[in-house]
């Protein structure tokens, strides 16, 4: 019920950021996707299956919130949400390092497949954002390693 | 090595969701067929998140601005704002009809309909996976919002129209650097027809003016045609910033759309239609 909680919060507070950031400036949505952060934080923390579902959940919320087909975010996220889940089981991703960068190259791939199925498969234009897109993977890596980190400490977890 | 019955299961749980969003994405082939249910349900369910997230903010900048800054000199600022707002797009509306009309009493009724239909909306949202794309409004039907309205930036130039779903209070907007988008467009000079739709970086690629065409140059203005049926003649659009030649029959133009993203906050609806 608590986790239920934290990701209704958790969802929310990225529906409310994404708002906030398109009001201070529309570019900076390019950079910084909220959706992402939650869906991969909650793959980390409580693996495959939710994280799949959260991204389903997520990538609608974000579908919705743009014009074109409905379904594309979603279908990345729940791959994002799954992968991230299942190979975080697998390997120990805890040390920051190597946190850092599995979130880096997992948020990379979300990025390109997204990217892959509205250009090759719908055949539209990429959005680069004067290439503000490029470093999402990176703000992504960031926050949501930084987020990762500072709840194990709160939880009073070691390496 | 085999997987367990429980890794299994989430394989199935996996599997479901992916084949789901295969089916939604499915369901809305051909492209630019109406909403699904689905889809608005989301809209309508979320956006008034959105509503309420700007309301807030705004809400707390009014409260700080009304009351702590220049208290009077800022509202008076406001009210002059707001009146220059509504005289350019009178203006703009006035201009449109005098092409139309000749007879003065006409003019002046429609006019007089045209200043009670001008809606100013807040955006209250970008399209998150391409801001070029789309707007999200704070007004919906409940304040006479309809599909197709046409939507003008604060100095009265196109930004784009309203497009499905409009929900109660929220209303999306297409914009005309989306690439789905297409506007009929003239040149300032030579009066060439081309057709205006999106092309990348919140710029537009205005379309099919043939090779053979010379009477169109870098730095003239574009402004609509009104020959698509939805949007009003004259309406200023935007500044061709290149044309070039490649193998194809057409010109390559590319327009610099006039409104501006930083200065997008407000918009004028036209809740009448400005071809009548």
């Amino acid at each position: 019920m608590k986790s239920l909680f934290e990701v209704v919060v958790a969802v929310i507070l990225a529906v409310v950021l994404e708002t906030i950031l398109g009001k201070i400036s529309a570019p900076l949505l390019f950079l910084f996707n909220a959706f992402s952060w939650v869906v991969l934080y909650f793959s980390l923390t409580k693996h495959e299956v939710f994280g799949a579902v959260l991204g389903t959940v997520c990538g609608l919320l974000q579908d919705s919130f743009s014009l074109g087909i409905f379904g594309v975010a979603g279908l990345t996220k729940t791959l994002l949400g799954f992968t991230a889940g299942f190979v975080s089981r697998k390997i120990n991703i805890i040390p920051v390092t190597r946190n850092f960068v599995f979130i880096l190259i997992v948020s990379f791939i979300e990025l390109a497949l997204w990217k892959f199925l509205v250009f090759f498969l719908f055949g539209e234009r990429l959005a680069l954002g004067s290439g503000l897109v490029l470093l999402q993977p990176l703000t992504t890596a960031f926050v949501v390693s930084l987020a990762f980190q500072i709840a194990r400490r709160k939880r009073g977890e070691s390496l | 090595m085999p997987f367990s019955l429980k890794e299994r299961r989430k394989f199935a749980v996996f599997a479901g969701l992916v084949f789901f969003h295969l089916i939604l994405i499915s369901l809305q082939v051909p492209k630019g067929d109406q909403p699904t249910y689905f889809e608005r349900a989301f809209f309508t369910v979320f956006t008034p998140v959105q509503h309420g997230v700007v309301s807030f903010f705004q809400g707390l900048g009014r409260f700080w601005k009304s009351y702590f800054y220049l208290r009077h000199v800022q509202r008076q600022n406001q009210d002059m704002r707001d009146e220059i707002f509504l005289l350019r797009q009178e203006n703009l509306a006035f201009r449109n009809m005098l092409l139309k009309f000749r007879s003065e009493t006409e003019i002046q009724e429609r006019l007089a309909t045209i200043s009670r239909s001008i809606l100013v909306c807040s955006v209250i949202g970008f399209n998150s996976s391409d801001i070029y794309k789309s707007i999200v409004l704070n007004r919906g039907s409940l304040n006479g919002l309809k599909k197709d309205m046409v939507v003008l930036d604060k100095k009265g130039r196109l930004v784009g129209r309203v497009i499905d779903p409009v929900s109660l209070k929220e209303a999306r907007v297409q914009l005309i650097t989306d690439k789905e988008s297409g506007v009929g467009v003239l040149s300032e000079r030579q009066k060439v027809v081309g057709i205006l739709s999106g092309y990348a970086e919140g710029k537009c690629l205005m379309k099919y003016v043939l090779r053979t065409n010379k009477g169109i140059e870098e730095g003239e203005e574009v402004s609509t045609s009104g020959f698509e049926g939805i949007y009003p003649a004259e309406v200023l659009v935007g500044k061709i910033i290149s044309v070039t030649e490649d193998a194809t029959l057409f010109k390559r133009i590319i327009v610099e759309p006039y409104f501006d993203f930083a200065e997008l906050d407000e918009v004028a609806v036209f809740a009448v239609d400005l071809r009548e």
